[in-house]
């Protein structure tokens, strides 16, 4: 065991090292830019669909019903073809629809409805008394949702943003096929088109580290800021 | 300070419930006023209906001379503020500490930071949790939290507090303390309180008046002390049985003697009535079960007797009870 270690960092090839190191800072640029941008268009998103649900302080269901539609119809399109289907739309928003920053694009679109939702679950959860004590206060909806359901559901933000990096960072394998670059595109060049296991190996090792670290640093927020153990 | 006029609210559905049908009531400032039903009876409807977290479908309420269900977003917003609400479960925020919840509503109404904290800081003193103030919910007890809702619905200073089973959910212990601290509230401030509830013990507790709330409409309104000792509507007599109505064994209705239940208030309760009625009237009096108690600030007592004697001599010495401003109902 020791010796194949051994064995195995004498005949470490440093380009090995640096092509790993420029894919993981792709991986790392492409999820990273993608759940900012994606967390902040929906979050408005989710706050629409429970603020607009029944018995909620904006009821508005046709409203809701239209909106959820459109975020399921979002969810229901596989992220390969939606990203081939949004290639024009790409070229507007980056430029090109190829290489990394096009790929945060198709990226950024696929994880809205994602987020919206568990955003929407996430201010569902809030206790509807909490909600009705401010509404005895005289609270604005606007300031329900700035000073009430935002800070009492930040945890469960803090989770969705998380697990919407997670599921990023899959998504991001495939956006190889528009020359995304990543970890993943990495994979499938070197690691399975040209066999070579050990690369294979690497990418997938650090990917594992990656998704750990990023749960775990999400979950460290998420139970700092709950107070209710 | 609060009337409602025929206050009807339906909830519709596959079965609607007919929560409201038809409510009147006069709510006059300055008192604890209690409304008691069972659960259903739709007294969590009514109470939400004085500061339109319901709104009624029909008729009006008016809360400080204003018919506040015409109001909508601005002007409610601004007339519920002067309307604190305290609440079963508490509902305080978990995020903030125990000094951000009562400075909530503060920050709501857009008080500077300076007033804020002389406010809260007296609130708390009020409450008695200054020590407390940098606590968060979880890490308080029941009984801390209801203060914390307390405080909190005071801090705009309101002139009227609606308190919605606030007491179900601790236990006797605390429920006193917390009711000791609406009432010193009440004095001390002059707030009106308007509480539901389902337990008797809290109504007699604290209570000036109290309604009987029973299939959404009022089957009783009067001061506690008349509704509890002499009941008229079969809902409050319902509800009061084996509160302060000891039930009578069927044993000792069967056995023939008369059998009297007599209710001594106020100052009735402290004379030797009893003892006149033996010496004066030659019956026998057997006391079948006895109890002294208050009703916020009125002592009262029960006696169960059972008396002996030729007809006659029943008569006037019931007579002589009822002189005397004892309430006597025969049971047997």
């Amino acid at each position: 065991m020791f010796k194949a270690v051994v064995e195995f960092f004498q005949s470490y090839n440093p380009m090995t090292l640096t092509i790993l190191r420029d894919a993981t800072i792709e991986t790392l640029i492409m999820v990273g830019a993608s759940t900012a941008l994606a967390s902040f268009a929906g979050l408005p998103v989710g706050i629409l669909l429970a603020t607009t649900s029944k018995d909620h302080i904006l009821e508005q269901s046709f409203l809701n019903r239209i909106l959820g539609g459109i975020v399921n119809l979002g969810r229901s399109i596989p992220f390969i073809i939606l990203m081939v289907a949004i290639i024009p739309f790409t070229r507007k928003v980056a430029g090109t629809s190829i290489g990394t920053t096009a790929a945060i694009v198709p990226l950024t679109v696929a994880a809205v409805p994602f987020v919206a939702r568990l955003v929407e679950g996430a201010f569902l959860e809030i206790d509807s008394g909490v909600i009705e004590a401010a509404e005895s206060m005289g609270a604005s909806p606007l300031q329900i949702i700035f000073k009430v359901m935002i800070p009492e559901a930040l945890p469960a933000l803090i989770l969705a943003v998380t697990m919407t990096s997670v599921n990023l960072i899959g998504y991001s394998a495939m956006a190889g096929a528009i020359g995304g670059g990543g970890l993943g595109d990495l994979a499938i060049r070197y690691g399975y088109q040209r066999f070579r296991g050990d690369i294979m190996l690497q990418t997938v090792i650090i990917l594992v580290v990656l998704v750990q670290g990023i749960q775990m640093l999400g979950d460290k927020i998420a139970q700092r800021l709950y107070h209710r153990k | 300070m609060i009337r409602l006029n025929n206050v009807v609210k339906t909830f519709p559905g596959k079965t609607a419930v007919h929560a409201l049908q038809g409510i009147d009531l006069h709510i006059p400032a300055g008192q604890i006023f209690g409304i008691i039903g069972q659960s259903g009876a739709g007294k969590s409807t009514l109470v939400r209906c004085i500061n339109m977290l319901e709104r009624p479908d029909e008729g009006e309420v008016w809360v400080n001379g204003l018919l506040i269900n015409n109001l909508g977003g601005r002007r409610l917003r601004d007339e519920r503020k002067k309307i604190g609400m305290i609440f079963q479960h508490f509902n305080l925020l978990k995020s903030r500490t125990v000094y951000k919840n009562i400075a909530f509503p503060l920050e709501l109404a857009g008080f500077p930071k300076g007033e804020i904290a002389a406010r809260v800081k007296s609130l708390a003193e009020l409450v008695g949790l200054e020590d407390r103030l940098d606590a968060y919910p979880s890490q308080l007890s029941g009984g801390q939290k209801q203060r914390v809702g307390i405080a909190r619905a005071l801090a705009t200073e309101p002139d009227l507090l609606l308190c919605d089973e606030a007491t179900s959910a601790l236990d006797p212990e605390t429920t006193k303390s917390v009711l000791q601290l609406l009432r010193r509230i009440n004095s001390e401030l002059g707030l009106t309180i308007v509480l539901i509830t389902h337990e008797m013990a809290v109504i007699q507790e604290i209570c000036d008046r109290v309604a009987v709330l029973e299939d959404g409409r009022v089957q009783e309104v009067g001061t506690v002390v008349d509704v509890f000792t002499r009941p008229r509507s079969t809902a409050a007599k319902r509800m009061l049985q084996g509160f302060l109505q000891p039930t009578v064994p069927d044993k000792l209705a069967e056995a023939g003697k008369k059998l009297l239940r007599l209710t001594f208030i106020d100052q009735k309760a402290h004379q030797p009535i009893m003892s006149r009625l033996v010496r004066e009237h030659n019956v026998d009096v057997n006391i079948l079960f006895g109890r002294i108690d208050q009703m916020k600030d009125t002592p009262f007592g029960v006696l169960m007797v059972e008396m002996d004697g030729d007809s006659e001599q029943i008569d006037t010495a019931v007579q002589f009870l009822q002189e005397q401003q004892v309430e006597v109902e025969v049971l047997g």
